[in-house]
This record gives C-alpha cells, sequence and structure tokens, in this order.
C-alpha cells in the first residue's frame, strides 16, 4: 500500500465487504470497492445482479446485512473513532443528505411545482430561507436546462424532463457524490440523450458519481472506472478500455457482447 | 295569507335557527371526523401494538347505525366515561365518529396508493419520516381523497337531521315542532328538504368544482 497525502487519500465513498440479505436470498456476497472524490463509476450487470441493492445500501434505504459504507471516511451503519455502537435513524438521515439518489422512476412529488421539488429539502433539511433556496434551485435547474420549467408541475413534462429536475433537486443537497439507478431505463430513447448529456456535464464537473446504466456509451466514454456485478459480486472491475476491450471474466464478455452493438 | 307565508315565511327565524344549528353540527362533526379518520388510519398503519384497536373502532363505528350511535353516545358515554356533557356534543361526537371510521379507510387506501419511491426520494434529500409524511405523503392522500372526503361532508349533513332524537334543537327538530303546532306538514317539510337538499348539492358542488381543479393542476388521476 502506498502512501497518498492529502484528503484525497480519503474515498469518497468506500464500500467494505458489504452483503446483503432479503430472508434467504443472498443479494450481496461481499461487495468492497472504493470510489474517488470526482471519479465517476459505472456499475453494468445482468437485471437481478444487485446494483439497485447496492446503491441503496449506500445511501441506506436498505439496511446492509453486513458490511460498512464509509462516506468521506465516515462511516455510514455505526459512530466510527472505535464508537461500534450503531447510528440512529435521526444519524443515518442526517448523512443520507450527502448523497444525491436518482431513480428509474424520477420519483417527483407531483403536488409540487419544479421549484417546489428542488427546494423542498434545502428549507426543510437544510434550513435555508426560502429566497435563498430559490437561488440555489434555480441555479441547480440552469444546470439541467430547465430554468424556464420551474413552475411547472411535474405531470406537464416529459420524461426527460422529469429526470432532469430529480437531477436537480439532488444537486440542490449539494451532495458530496450522485448514485443513480438506471435514470434512462424508463425513457423512450429518443429522450435518453438528454438526460446523458447533463450527466455527462455532471461528470466533467468533477462530481463523483455511482451510475448503474445498460448505456454502454455513457459508461465507456464517460466513467473512470466499470464495475460489472454478477450475481451480488463484482466479476470484472478496471477502466473502462480494459473493461470494455479486454474484458477477464467470461461472464463479463457474454455480457457484454449482448449489449454492446 | 297564504299557507306559505303563514307557516313558512313567517317563521323564518325559527328555521334558520335551526339550520344554524344544523350547520354547526355538521362542521364540528367534520371535523372530528377529518382528524379522528386521519388519527385512526394513522394508528392502524404505524402503530404496531394498537392496530387491533383501531381496527376494532374502525369497524365498529362503520357497522353502527346512526341512531344508535347517537344514543348510544348521549346516554351510555356518560355514564362510561363522564363525557359528553351536552345532548349538542355528543350528536357532533357520535356524526363524527361515524364518519371517522369510513374516512380511515379512506386515508389509508390514499396512503398506500403513493408509490413508495416518492418517500424514497424524501429520505434520499435527507427528510426524516415525519417531515416525510407532512410533506410528501399527507398532501397527496388528502388530494386523492378529496371526493371522497366531500362526500362524507353530505352524509354527515344528511345524518344529522336524526338528532333531534336526542332533543338537538336542529332544523328537522324545528321544522317537526312547527308540524305540530300547526298540524300543517306540506309545506313546512317541503321547505325543510329543499333547504337540506340546496345544502348538500351546494357542498357537493363547492367540493368537486374544487377537487377537480386542484387534480387538474397537478395532473393527479381521480380516485
Ligand atoms: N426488498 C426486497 N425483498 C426481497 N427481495 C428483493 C428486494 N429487493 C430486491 N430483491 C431481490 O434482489 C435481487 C437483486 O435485485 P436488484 O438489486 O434490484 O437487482 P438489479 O438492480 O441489478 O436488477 C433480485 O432477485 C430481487 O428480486
Ligand atoms: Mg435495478
Amino acid at each position: 500500500m502506498h502512501v497518498e497525502s492529502g484528503v484525497d487519500a480519503v474515498p469518497a465513498i468506500r464500500v467494505v465487504d458489504l452483503h446483503k440479505r432479503f430472508g434467504t436470498l443472498d443479494v450481496l456476497r461481499g461487495v468492497s470497492f472504493d470510489v474517488r472524490r470526482g471519479d465517476v463509476v459505472s456499475m453494468i450487470g445482468a437485471s437481478g445482479s444487485g446494483k439497485s441493492t447496492l446503491l441503496r445500501c449506500i445511501n441506506r434505504l436498505e439496511t446492509p446485512s453486513s458490511g460498512e459504507v464509509y462516506i468521506d471516511g465516515e462511516p455510514m451503519g455505526h459512530r466510527g473513532q472505535g464508537d461500534a455502537k450503531a447510528r440512529s435513524l435521526a444519524e443515518i438521515n442526517m448523512m443520507r443528505r450527502d448523497l444525491g439518489m436518482v431513480f428509474q422512476q424520477f420519483n417527483l412529488w407531483p403536488h409540487m411545482t419544479v421549484l417546489g421539488n428542488v427546494i423542498e429539502a434545502p428549507i426543510r433539511v437544510r434550513g435555508m430561507s426560502r429566497r435563498e433556496a430559490t437561488a440555489l434551485g434555480e441555479e441547480c435547474l440552469a444546470r439541467v436546462h430547465l430554468e424556464e420549467k420551474s413552475k411547472e408541475y411535474p405531470a406537464r413534462l416529459s420524461g426527460g424532463q422529469q429526470q432532469r429536475v430529480a437531477i436537480a433537486r439532488a444537486l440542490a443537497m449539494r451532495p458530496k457524490a450522485m448514485l443513480f439507478d438506471e435514470p434512462t431505463s424508463s425513457l423512450d430513447p429518443e429522450l435518453t440523450d438528454e438526460v446523458l448529456v447533463v450527466m455527462r456535464e455532471l461528470a466533467a464537473d468533477g462530481t463523483t458519481m455511482i451510475v448503474v446504466t445498460h448505456e454502454m456509451g455513457f459508461a465507456r466514454e464517460a466513467s473512470d472506472r466499470v464495475l460489472f456485478l454478477h450475481n451480488g459480486l463484482i466479476e470484472e472491475e478496471g477502466p473502462p478500455s480494459q473493461v470494455f476491450g479486454a474484458p477477464k471474466s467470461e461472464r463479463c464478455r457474454q455480457f457484454l457482447s449482448k449489449h454492446v452493438q | 295569507m297564504s299557507n306559505w307565508e303563514r307557516l313558512v315565511w313567517n317563521q323564518r327565524e325559527v328555521l334558520l335557527k335551526g339550520f344554524l344549528v344544523t350547520v354547526e353540527i355538521c362542521l364540528i362533526a367534520f371535523a372530528i371526523a377529518v382528524v379522528g379518520g386521519m388519527l385512526l388510519c394513522l394508528v392502524r398503519l404505524y402503530v404496531k401494538p394498537l392496530k387491533p384497536l383501531a381496527v376494532l373502532l374502525i369497524e365498529f363505528f362503520r357497522a353502527t347505525p346512526i341512531f344508535v350511535q347517537l344514543m348510544w353516545v348521549a346516554y351510555v358515554w356518560p355514564e362510561i366515561f363522564g363525557w359528553p356533557g351536552t345532548f349538542f356534543a355528543a350528536g357532533c361526537v357520535a356524526l363524527g365518529v361515524q364518519s371517522s371510521g369510513y374516512l380511515a379507510e379512506t386515508f389509508r387506501a390514499g396512503i398506500e396508493a403513493i408509490p413508495r419511491g416518492h418517500r424514497e426520494a424524501g429520505y434520499s434529500v435527507g427528510m426524516s419520516p415525519p417531515q416525510v409524511f407532512r410533506r410528501i405523503v399527507l398532501p397527496q392522500t388528502l388530494l386523492a381523497s378529496a371526493p371522497s372526503i366531500v362526500n362524507q361532508f353530505t352524509v354527515i349533513v344528511k345524518s344529522s337531521t336524526l338528532v333531534s332524537v336526542i332533543t338537538v334543537q336542529d332544523l328537522m327538530f324545528q321544522a317537526l315542532k312547527l308540524v305540530t303546532v300547526w298540524y300543517e306538514p306540506i309545506e313546512i317539510l317541503t321547505v325543510t328538504a329543499g333547504i337540506y337538499i340546496g345544502f348538500v348539492f351546494l357542498v357537493s358542488l363547492a367540493g368537486k368544482t374544487l377537487a377537480d381543479r386542484l387534480r387538474l393542476r397537478y395532473g393527479l388521476a381521480a380516485a
């Protein structure tokens, strides 16, 4: 192990030996990896391989059966610094806001305007004034190129626009990292590009991201590292050139031959 | 002088007094129904140890005929609980709890219909469970339940015509009193029926207009 200097020695996200079982079903069977600050990690793998569960364990929408997740060196599950006591729900809530989550189904709140969706958490969770939050919200909407839609209700937007609002909503908490769970999978093909463009811009701005995706073009061009998940284990891992160009695992090779044109 | 003038117009103050009592009872009962229904629903969904009690109360309130409920609250509750102290209060409570049983089930259906992802989106930006409930679950539930809520109000108005059996002096009470004084039921009862119909109609119309407008605005489907 070589010594790194400065804050970059601490990864933005560190996942250590994560296990998750639902009843008798072992969905995650010991997953470990680091995401360095500013890195984009794409996660690929067949449906049912545990990708969503992994993301949900990282921000604790699911409680891992064992293993730990560290955000900027802070353990999510227990107090840290030798204190093995489990964190309370309230503490986990506090830490969760450091991770922005973007869902396949957008999950915008239909009774709030676009801006209302974006400024809700800055006001309620960060305690910002409405005016401060509005300025921040408009800035975030500009980043997803939707500033002119701030007064619309979600139902009036296309799927691609809704997903971009969802991204803005996550960005408004100024998270340390963004987690994307198949953000374009429920979009019509002609709407995926506008979302991918935004994600590429975020990546280029140095946003730390984990992206579960079937968009192999994005994984290959926009990510620093690619993980291939199979049956709850990381089966292949490396820079995109290696994973796409010369995968070591036979299963990964098969998966790619089905998904890359 | 026509019968209409003698029996109805000249008695307008008595009828108005009765109508105001009816409105008052209905509003209070409605408030009890909405708040009580939400509490019963929340206990049923989120307070494990008290769930059987909540289910029992909901079923009991829904199954009891309103006439029995009125008598029971008016004459039995004061003996057991030392409350309510007046027949007016008993009328409000009896009408309110019956509708609370129905609304509890409406609210539960509304809450269960909200996609889990809406709540998870709230948790993922750091909102606490009470914040998620208050800001995300509750408004959507109320919107989706709006037609049923309005409907329950009209049920309360109609049931309220029975509170005279526990001597509350509502519109029906005053109308019946006039009938027994004059022995001329046609005009008085016809006008009374008209007032109830008008009241229910206006409430329904206002409620439906409001609910439709809100749902259109938010692009929500009718429940
Ligand atoms: N809450 C749950 N309860 C039971 N089984 C679950 C739950 N969530 C996911 N699973 C199961 O875990 C496996 C992995 O699911 P998931 O993480 O969604 O895979 P992916 O996102 O890679 O398609 C699937 O077999 C799924 O049925
Ligand atoms: Mg998934």
